[in-house]
This record gives C-alpha cells, structure tokens and sequence, in this order.
C-alpha cells in the first residue's frame, strides 16, 4: 500500500511542480499563462547545455535554470503580458503564441539551422541529463525501497512550496503581491510600484517553472514540445485547488495525484488519467471556486 | 431593409461567396480537395466566432464536436469501404475489427469485437451524417445544461471544455476495438449523394462543400440578426442584467453552444468526405486551440471574419509548407503573428475591416465587442 | 381584504448566524412608491435581493398580487412581474442604447419565440418613445458602454420602463448623480408612479421628499418604522438609531 501511495506523491510532486509557478502568475496575477509549461521546457534545456557545455550536473543547474527563466518571465511581462492585464482570455491566447515561438526557437536553435549551424543539445531532437550519482538507485525507508531521485524531487518539490509560501506571505514582497491581488487601483494608490511587482511576481513565477523543469530532465528525456500538456495539468490543480490559494494548490496536486495513481494501480494508467479529468470537471461544476477557496461575502 | 444593397456587410459575404464558386475556374484538383478541407475549417471558424464573439464563451474543445461528425461520417464511409465489403461475411465488417477479433470469435458485424455492434446503423451513411448532427447538438446540450445552468463563466467553461475533449480523446484511443484506437479510421470508401460518388478531388464534392459553406454562414449571420441573437449578446455583456430582464439565460447560452456544436459537427463530417481519415488527433488540445487562433486571426466578433481567417491561414500555410525549410519556420511566423493580433487588433482582420469601413462610410460599428467581461 | 401589489411576510435570510433581514413584512399598495431607509447595513439591498431572487430566503413569503413567488428563479420572477435596477448600473456594454431598449422590450423571452429578424411598427415606435423619454433621443446608435454615468443610469430607468413589470425595484438610482442628474431622475421616477409599483432605496433625503409617500426604515434587519415622510422625520426611534449608526459610520 505504501509503495502505490508513494507513487501517487511521486506524481502530486511533478504536478505541484507545475502548478507552483502557475499559482503564483494565475493564481495572483490573474494571468493564464499558456507558456508556462515552455518555461518548463527551457529550464529542462538549461539542464541540458549545462551539462553538455559547462560538465555540470543537476544540482547546478538549478539556480542556473531559475535565472534564465526568471529574466525570460521579466522580459515576457514587460513585453507582451503587461499589455493584457483585465482580458484574461487574452492572456490565455497571447501566451499561447509565445509557447509556440518558444517551442520553435528551440527547435530552430534560435534560427540558426537556417544558417546551417547547429548548437549540441539544441534541435529538435531527445535530449538525456544523467543524474548525480549520489541520487542513482534506491533508498531504504519505512521498510521500502523508494527510488532515491523521486524521493529528492519529493523534498525539493516541498522546499519549493515552502519558499513560495514564505515568499507571498512572510516577505515585503509578498505583501505588496497580496495587496495588488485584492485591489490593484488601491494598492497603486497607497504608492505600491503596481508595474513592477507584477513583473517580479511574473518573474519569480516563471523560475519556478525553470526548477521544474531541471527536476523534469532527471527522469524524462528533454524535448521542444514536452511542456506542452503540463501547463493543462497545472491549470487543473490550480484550478481545483482554488484560485488564489497556494494551501488549496499543494492539496489539490496531491489529491490529484494520488487519484492517478491509485486509479491507475487497480484499473490501468487510462482509467488513471481519465479520473483525474472526470475530478477536475466535477469540482468546476460542482465548486466553481475550488476545494480550498475562502467564501467571500 | 431599404439600406440592404448600401450595406457593406451583405456585399462582403456576396463577394466572398463568389469567390469561393468561380474557384473551381482554376482548374486545378489538387488544390481544389485541398480549399475543400480549409472550408471545412473556416466553418470551425465560424462556430467560435459564434460563441466566443457573441456570447462571450471561449470553447476550448471544439475539437469534441469536430470529432464526433469526424467519427460519425467515417463509420459509415468505412462501411461503404472495399475492404470493408471483402471480408467475406454478409455484412461489411471494418478490416482492424479483424485483427482485433478473438480468435474463434463471430464475424458479424454485432458481436466481433465488445461494442462492434455500435457500428450496425451506420451501415446507411444517412444515419451517419444525421448522427454526425445530433451527436454533437445533445453532448452540447447537456454540457451546456450543466455549464450554464450552474452559471459557469469564462475561464471555467474553457478549462472544461478542455477537460472534456482531453477526456474524450483518452477514452476514443482506448476503445480500440471499436474505434481502432490511435490509428483513426481510413481507408474509406466515397460518400453516395444520390447515385453521384463524391471523390474527393472532384469539382462536385467542391461544390457541394461550397454550398454547405455558404448555407452555414448565411444561417449563422441571420441567427445573430435575430432578436435571440440580440438577448445572446446581451447576455455577454451582463447575464444578471438579461436574468432580471425575465430571459432564461442559460437556455440562450445552450442554445447558440448547441448550434455551434452542430455546425462544428457538419464541419467534421465533409472533412471526412474530403480527407478521407478520421483521427484521434481531431480532438487533440492544440488542434482545438489552433480553432481559436484562426477565429481570432479573423476576429472573433464576426462571423465571416473568422471564416476567412481560417481558410486564409490554412492557404497560407499549405503554401509555406511546400518548401522545407519554411515548415517549422511557418509555426513560429503564425505564434507570432497571434501574439501581435491579439495584443493590437484584439478583434482581428474582421474588426480591422468593419473599423476601416465604418470610417470610409462614417457610420457606427453596430455590434462591435469592445470588451470581454472580466472576471 | 385587499391584495397588495408587493407583499413581503416575515421575510428574512441569515448568513451563518447573522441575521441580515429578519421577519421583514411589507404590504406595498398597487401604484405606490415606497422608499426604503436605513443606515449601511441595515438590509436594505439584501431585502431587494430576496425579493428579487438574487439570495435564497430562509423564512418567510414574498406575494406578488397575492402570488407566491418566494425564491423562484431570477427570471421566472422577473417575468412574473418584478423588474429591477442594481445600485452598480448595470446595461449591456456592448449593444447600442437602441439595441438595449429593445432587448428589455421583452414580451416572448423564450429562445425560440425570438428566431426572427425585425419588429413591429407599434414596438419600434414604443422603443423610441421610451428612449425619448429618459432623454438619450441623441444617442440611440452610440455603444452603451461610452455613455456617461447619468446616461448609463437612465438608459437601464429606461430599460426597466418598456419591460413595465408591475413592481420595479431600485436601489439608490441618484448615487453619484449631479444635482440637475437627480432632478431628471426624479422626473423618470415621478413618472413610472401610478402605472407601477416602486420600492426605492435612498439616501438623498431631498430627493426622498420629492418622491415619496410613505417610507419604511429598516434598521439590523427589522422594520423599524413606517409612515409619511413628516412621521418618520419626527420619529425619536428612528433619530435615535438612524443617527446613532451614522456616527459609527462615519468613522
């Protein structure tokens, strides 16, 4: 029983991964962004051509990826996403375009196969990071051998929830966040940099895509297109979870996951994934909130 | 309607309309099929433009009804198939039946495989193109029910559309035996319209294509015109406003998302007719996304607008693809030029039109959508 | 006996404990305007959103003409005959001032009775009177949502005139009004009167005095006092809590 659990917190880690960043970015700004699960992808890329160019593993790619994809998210905000704020289809559709230009400058190699020069790691192609090896092989707990990276992503995945929550809630930062959620005009007015925020708000959102996406890179192979579907799962959890609450977002990935993987254990990995939609449906219609929304008035 | 011959609107679908009939004129077949399946799309245009320009309601699962009248076309035409027909029982039996059948296992059409019975009535291809209609008009009817009933709004209704043509797709591919899984359905036979088979690269399947086109649009433009279409609108702009007025809001909202089901659902069916394949790949997430980049390409408060932009963006891009190097470049032209429309020209070619007219002829724009409601 | 136009009997509604209208009754005569006072938070606008539908009641019946209408569907008591105008105005952005007349002129609210394209002659004329009437004659064509805040006001007055339900509600029609705004909007009031039966919530006490017969004060969601507007002025009760919460919300 505790194997098929541990394989259900597997999968509410991945998940939450996701969703983290897309909490913040949908759930605080009001921005649904479709390229989110790109910035997943760039981040998997950061892991790649670190360790092809620089011999570095896993571990530092990290706050490597965390940068790139942070400046990435900055410059998006200022550029694109700071035009659309209020038209929240918009945004879907906006950002839904930048995945795309993100997907191809990948594949393209930033359009330099049109000049026949090709950067390794980059392209169309599968790309592998292998894991440290300190991380390879299993780990003895609670009488169980549990895969040592998943475990790792596990923990990560936890610290990562920690930081956010530390970061909205305990930080000037966070507070400023807070008070543009509830009333940007206000905030404004009571001298809060509303432009600014919202760009590091936009910002710290997309590195925390950037993390996933190394994590993602240790136990999956690297392509152009892999972040396409994960940005639908994020929304689904955020979602579910309640927009607006992180607490309802880290319990709604961990409910979702382990509906996947129990459904899955004892019917087949279909019937797994199509009960996680069947769940996210009925709590939209059923809850339009969310599971875990506070009740205004 | 003394102004009708001096309104604009009417000579652009006039215009557009003969267009697409003197398009046979070229003479060339292969581009002809190909115009035919862009038709098919820009009618998937128009089916977003409807719900999404003028009642405020951004399907993400189009796709769903696009498959379904897929489905329900390529059943029958599967049927009608030669290989269907040689597989030496009475009735026609699909050939991946076949291979899926237990062996030992009855030939018939009712029993080969666990559920092949389904496929029985789609033996007359009249059941499948009803089928293909209603289909799609009762799984909207009842999503919409559901939906609106519990007064769903915005972004919500996106997600479980999207949900829901996730889902549907999970559970097409894993019927296998009796939709043959990722494969899709081809190797189909031609559909029968009164004695004249409709090949796909003949100038008749064209036309008929055409016309449908043509009906659909007019249709479309005239249910917009109406005073239900008026209460549509106004129900984007301010439900409670149209709730206290006495109109049944929900009952609107369903019925204009069932006739765009239903016109997605003939979309389906003759790209079937044309393509000859049905996929499991119609009710991929990025193909009901694609939808909407063309309706907002073309603008999504007009119905015509979306129309044309789907079929221009599929041109374009068959044109493109014709060379190699262009092909991956082409995708990464259209993602940007999506994010440009809807950053400068939120409602698209069709506003920019309509905006660029009304200041040629100095009169108002009457049905504009100036903003989405805001959640 | 005689049958009110509004009745409401012992109506009330709680929110987890709180109280927000509680065991209010109203009897509102046919063609009477009455005004409803009260300070913030006295349930003034949870009141119209019971009788409304807005908000599920937990007690008590709404009658219209002697009619049970307690916690229909919006729209089902929308057509039965109650019509309504938010405090936030509330019209249809997007569809021009005609267009938002002539979606209120809603005789056949069914889907299907309305699949035609045109009206007739007698309508369209009626549609025009009532836009000339709340004065917006000059902006027949123009987009609602460009309209200043009085037009957008009138516009929904309007709305609420060609739907001619027999009881209309409105919450705080002059907030945010000029005081010419408030004069014309008195003058829509004065004129819906007789015709319909109004139930109006205010502040403006000149402009109570313009329009009202009899007044009804709420105050925590009970009826405080009832009578003409000389009544309620002299009323020690009303003062005392009336004034009372002003000074706590004024704060």
């Amino acid at each position: 029983m505790f194997d098929i659990l541990f394989i259900g917190l597997s999968l509410s880690s991945i998940l939450l991964l996701v969703a983290l960043g897309l909490a913040v970015t949908y759930g605080a700004m009001g921005i649904i962004n479709m390229a989110h699960g790109e910035m997943v992808m760039i981040g998997a890329y950061v892991a790649v051509l670190s360790n092809i160019w620089l011999g570095a593993n896993l571990l530092l790619a990290i706050p490597l990826a965390f940068l790139v994809t942070a400046a990435l998210g900055y410059g998006l905000e200022r550029l694109v996403v700071r035009r659309l704020y209020g038209r929240l289809l918009d945004t879907l559709l906006a950002t839904w375009g930048i995945a795309i230009l993100l997907q191809q400058a990948i594949r393209l190699e930033f359009g330099l196969t049109f000049f026949g020069i090709h950067i390794e790691g980059l392209g169309s192609g599968l790309q592998n990071v292998p894991v440290p090896q300190f991380l390879q092989g299993t780990l003895g707990l609670f009488g169980l051998q549990l895969n040592s990276y998943r475990v790792f992503i596990v923990l990560v995945t936890l610290a990562l929830a920690g930081l956010t929550w530390f970061t909205l809630y305990r930080t000037p930062l966070g507070m400023k966040v807070r008070a543009i959620i509830r009333n940007p005009q206000m905030a404004s007015a009571c001298g809060i940099d509303v432009k600014a925020t919202n760009a590091i708000t936009f910002a710290l959102g997309s590195g925390l895509a950037g993390v996933a996406g190394v994590l993602m890179a240790g136990f999956r192979s690297v392509s152009p297109d892999m972040g396409a579907t994960m940005v639908v799962d994020g929304f689904m959890v955020v979602v579910t979870g309640g927009v607006g609450s992180l607490l309802g977002t880290v319990a709604a990935a961990g409910i979702l996951g382990e509906i996947n993987a129990l459904v899955a254990i004892f019917f087949n990995e279909i019937a797994g994934r199509a009960s996680v939609l069947l769940v996210v449906i009925l709590v939209i219609l059923l809850r339009p909130a969310g599971l875990f929304s506070f009740k205004g008035r | 309607m003394t102004s009708l011959l001096t309104n604009y609107r009417i000579w652009a679908y006039l215009v557009f309309f003969a267009i697409l009939l003197a398009l046979p004129l070229t003479g060339d077949d292969f581009w002809l099929n190909r115009v035919a399946k862009y038709l098919c799309f820009g009618m998937l245009g128009a089916a977003i433009a409807l719900t999404w320009g003028y009642a405020g309601v951004l399907n993400l699962g189009q796709g769903l009804f696009f498959g379904l009248g897929a489905y329900a076309m390529a059943m029958s035409l599967k049927l009608a198939s030669y290989t269907s027909l040689q597989q030496g029982s009475d009735q026609p039996v699909p050939d991946f039946m076949l291979w899926n059948a237990q062996p030992g296992a009855s030939t018939d059409l009712c029993c080969i495989t666990p559920g092949s019975w389904l496929w029985i009535p789609f033996q007359s291809q009249w059941f499948g193109v009803a089928m293909a209609i209603i289909a799609p008009v009762i799984v909207a009817t009842l999503l919409g029910k559901l939906i609106f009933g519990q007064r769903i709004s915005g972004v919500f209704v996106s997600i479980i559309t999207l949900a829901l043509v996730l889902l549907a797709r999970l559970l097409l591919v894993d019927a296998q035996p009796v939709t043959n899984g990722f494969n899709g359905l081809t190797d189909l036979g031609y559909f029968n319209l009164f004695g004249t088979e409709l090949d796909p690269y003949a100038v008749t399947t064209y036309y008929v294509i055409t016309i449908a086109l043509i009906v659909v649009l007019t249709l479309a433009r005239l249910l917009v015109a109406t005073r239900a279409g008026t209460v549509l609108q106004a129900t984007r702009d301010s439900q409670t406003r149209a709730l206290y007025l006495g109109y049944d809001v929900p009952a609107y909202q369903t019925f204009f998302f069932a006739v765009s089901a239903a016109i997605s659902g003939l979309a389906g069916m003759l790209y079937v007719v044309v393509a000859e394949f049905a996929s499991p790949s119609f009710l991929d997430l990025t193909f009901s996304v694609t939808m909407v980049v063309w309706a907002a390409v073309g603008g999504r408060g007009s119905i015509l607008g979306a129309c044309i932009g789907a079929i221009l963006i599929n041109v374009l891009e068959a044109r493109a693809s014709e060379t190699e190097a262009l092909v991956e470049a082409w995708k990464a032209i259209v993602g940007l030029v999506f994010v440009l429309v809807v950053i400068w020209l939120p409602q698209g070619l069709g506003g920019f039109a309509h905006d660029m007219m009304r200041r040629l002829t100095g009169r108002r724009r009457p049905e504009a959508l100036k903003q989405e409601v805001r959640q | 006996m005689t049958v009110y136009a509004l009745q409401t009997e012992g109506l009330g509604v709680s929110f987890g404990r709180f109280r927000a209208v509680d065991g209010v009754s109203l009897n509102v005569a046919k063609g009477e305007l009455r005004v409803l006072l009260g300070a913030n938070g006295a349930g003034k606008t949870t009141l119209m959103d019971l009788i409304s539908g807005r908000t599920r009641s937990t007690a008590g019946r709404v009658l219209l003409n002697g009619r049970d209408v307690t916690n229909l569907r919006e729209f089902r008591i929308a057509r039965a005959g109650i019509g309504r105008k938010f405090q936030i105005p509330s019209i249809f952005t997007g569809l021009t001032v005609r267009q938002n007349i002539e979606v209120a002129q809603s005789r056949h609210p069914g889907v299907f009775s309305n699949l035609r394209i045109g009206r007739s002659a007698a309508d369209r004329a009626r549609v025009e009177e009532v836009i000339d009437l709340v004065g917006l004659s000059d902006q027949m064509k123009t987009e609602a949502g460009t309209l200043s805040h009085g037009q957008i006001q009138w516009l929904e007055l309007g709305m609420l005139m060609i739907q001619s339900p027999e009881v209309i509600l409105l919450d705080e029609p002059t907030a945010g009004m000029t005081q010419a705004e408030t004069g014309k909007t008195a003058a829509i009031i004065n004129r819906l009167k007789g015709d319909h039966t109004l139930l109006v919530v205010e502040h403006d006490m000149a402009f109570v005095r313009d329009i009202a017969e009899k007044i009804t004060v709420l105050h925590l969601g009970r009826v405080l006092a009832e009578g003409t507007v000389a009544e309620i002025e002299g009323d020690a009760a009303v003062r005392a809590a009336y004034l009372g919460s002003q000074e706590i919300s004024a704060c």
